[in-house]
């Protein structure tokens, strides 16, 4: 079980002609991501989702708030004593390509997180290639064609499973996918979201999985919960085919919204939502962070910020002051 | 100058690159038209040889590669493929608009993006600069940005999303009516991409154009495109009405490539991912269909003879399979 409490982080960028300035990449959060459980961090670039990703795998510090994995509290903890515990928590970055050092073969790269392992637990050396093999057949590479290639004799599906592989080599507690598919082709893409899935049902691994592509989220697990993140706050959250099918916040419409009909096969949803402006995170808001872009603010919007909670007659939790359900999204001809 | 939207005809394109293997095809055989003012989207995954089939439009493959055989007729400029040195560099950027893969990318850091326009302009000898500044605010403001400030903006200082608003300005400044896109919308923001896609679809339809949109997504394509062509392994396997692919396909791999797109509602258990591969440069059979070790509908016949491209209405399909079960 990993819970994070009003997780903050502000990135600070020094300039000589422009001054300082701090970004706000998160302005305190709340998760908690059981054991074997699921969730997805969904929003546009920069709203903080990766950050947010980092800090939970141990590679990022935050600056106030606290993260606790499996009842450990993470901030009174020495560097060097947290490790033991982000070890649990194994990062799958976005691009196959590069996380695999090309100069090795696949053996090479999942021996040496073994062969650590091995030392520490006075195992054999034979230990070592049955568990390399075992780990390519989780990820359903057959481990006497792969152990001896090099990454650039692989596709890219195939590299991501070496790469998740390479995760499982310390018994993780918790994968931290972030957009693990959006460089893999699309006719493979499936086939890493049924992996994730499966070693959740066989491995009881939870899976964070961060994207921006709010439909692959539905494909790790319809237990997962989803939270929406908007410049470091989390707009909505709830269970994922709740969210996707009854948003209620603003923010998340025009997200569903944004994503393309495939005419022919779906029926446009009838309110879509369109933001007013772009995207411009430089101004600062005294009141609710989408209000300058959100086509249905109300006074209140601009003067107080709302926080995530709970209204009547709305499953999930969300922070808006006017929360409206639309309907948003595709549905295939056949249901219309 | 009025200028009207062209038609393209690519007939029998092939374009091979000199590997140590050989010479080995990344186009193969490709027959496409381009009907004057529509927008065509070529779908594709990665190796299928869509972005070789966009840059021979310019007759702009590079070594190792080189057009090997078939012929890319532009109206007003004809055969793009015989096209040599000035001609050739003329026709680029002012028939042909060019908006290239991560556009994002393909400004100079050092220069702000109005110098980079003067500099377009002098290299097509555009006398009446200021005009031409005056176009490129005019076709920025049209996109929602503000134009002056874009203009004496370094890239660095623009988001993702306007960058991508420049690309498309400096393809249609020189008012080229044929414009490709070349994955017009990858790594942008879904609300991003989205604004782009409109943006694409109105100035289409406002200046005339005929456009040509590449892309791996094919939701972009169902987005925008009249007409959806499929490649595959450097083949062309189907083509139609957007519309018409997407609901009914043909082309196994095309029913594949739909059936493989997460979505979001539905039963999740429906979707599947095809099995296999796809096909690079060097793994790509040399003879019979290219599709075949993915197949469900794998014949004998298969093995051996590539499928021709079979035209049934406005339709044409590449498969022994589906064209055996409707000429028959």
């Amino acid at each position: 079980m990993i819970t994070g409490t009003g997780v903050v982080k502000t990135f600070k960028q020094r300039g000589k002609v422009l001054g300082a300035r701090e970004v706000q990449a998160l302005r305190g959060v709340d998760f908690a991501i059981p054991k074997g459980g699921a969730a997805s961090f969904i929003g546009e670039s920069g709203c903080g989702k990766t950050t947010l990703g980092r800090i939970i795998a141990g590679l990022e510090t935050y600056d106030a708030g606290e993260i606790v994995i499996d009842d450990v509290a993470m901030s009174p903890l020495k560097p060097k004593r947290r490790q033991p515990h982000f070890r649990k928590i194994q990062m799958i970055h976005q691009d196959p390509y590069s996380a695999l050092n090309p100069t090795r073969t696949i053996y090479q790269t999942l021996y040496a997180p073994l062969s650590l392992r091995a030392g520490q637990t006075g195992r054999s050396s034979s230990w070592i290639e049955e568990r390399a093999a075992e780990v390519l057949t989780l990820v359903g590479l057959d481990p006497g064609t792969v152990m001896s290639r090099y990454p650039h004799q692989l596709s890219g599906g195939m590299r991501q499973r070496v790469v998740i592989a390479r995760a499982l080599t310390v018994d993780p507690e918790m994968l931290v996918a972030d957009e693990a598919v959006s460089m893999i082709d699309v006719s493979l893409r499936l086939g890493i979201l049924a992996l994730l899935k499966d070693l959740r049902e066989r491995l009881g691994v939870s899976v964070l999985f961060i994207t921006h592509d709010v439909a692959t989220a539905r494909y790790i697990g319809d237990d997962g919960e989803l939270y929406v993140i908007y410049r470091g706050q989390v707009v909505e959250r709830g269970p994922v085919d709740t969210v996707i099918a009854d948003p209620v916040h603003p923010y998340t419409q025009a997200l569903l919204s944004a994503i393309p009909v495939l005419h022919g096969l779906e029926q446009p949803g009838e309110q879509p939502v369109m933001p007013l402006e772009t995207l411009d995170d430089s101004q600062a808001d005294a009141g609710c962070l989408f209000a300058r872009r959100c086509p249905f603010r109300g006074e209140r919007c601009t003067s107080e910020r709302p926080l995530l909670h709970v209204t009547e007659g709305v499953p999930q939790e969300h922070a808006c002051f006017y929360p409206e359900r639309r309907n948003v999204i595709a549905r295939p001809m056949s249901e219309v | 100058m009025a200028k009207q939207a062209p038609g393209v005809r690519i007939d029998g394109l092939t374009v091979v690159y000199k590997t140590p293997a050989g010479e080995l095809p990344a186009v193969r055989d490709v027959t496409l038209t381009l009907e004057p003012g529509t927008i065509t989207g070529i779908v594709g995954e990665s190796g299928s040889g869509k972005s070789t089939l966009a840059l021979s439009l310019l007759n702009a493959v590079q070594p190792p590669g080189r057009i090997a055989a078939g012929s890319v007729d532009i109206d007003g400029l004809g055969d793009v493929v015989a096209l040599r040195g000035e001609n050739l560099r003329k026709a680029r950027g002012k028939h042909v608009g060019y908006v290239f893969q991560a556009a994002q990318n393909s400004l100079n850091p050092l220069k702000t993006v109005g110098k980079q326009l003067l500099d377009l302009g002098r290299s097509h000898g555009v006398d009446d600069l200021r005009g031409l500044v005056r176009e490129a605010k005019e076709l920025l403001g049209r996109m929602g940005l503000d134009g002056a400030r874009v203009l004496d903006s370094h890239q660095h200082e623009l988001s993702g999303g306007m960058r991508q608003r420049v690309g498309i300005m400096l393809a249609l400044v020189l008012n080229a009516h044929l414009v490709v896109l070349d994955e017009p919308t990858t790594a942008l923001d879904m609300i991003t991409q989205a604004n782009i896609l409109k943006i694409v679809r109105e100035v289409h339809a406002e200046r005339g154009l005929t456009t040509l949109v590449i892309t791996h997504d094919i939701g972009v394509v169902a987005e925008v495109a009249d007409r959806l062509a499929v490649m595959y392994g450097g083949r062309l396997v189907e083509q139609g009405p957007t519309r018409q692919v997407l609901g009914a396909p043909r082309h196994p791999y095309t029913r594949g490539l739909i059936k493989a797109i997460p979505r979001l509602v539905g039963d999740i258990a429906e979707a599947q991912a095809l099995p296999g591969r796809p096909p690079t440069l060097v793994t790509v059979p040399k003879e019979g269909c290219v599709f075949r070790e993915r197949c469900p509908l794998r014949m004998d016949v298969c093995d051996t003879v590539d499928p021709a491209a079979l035209a049934d209405g406005p339709r044409v399909v590449a498969c022994h399979a589906v064209n055996v079960k409707e000429h028959a």
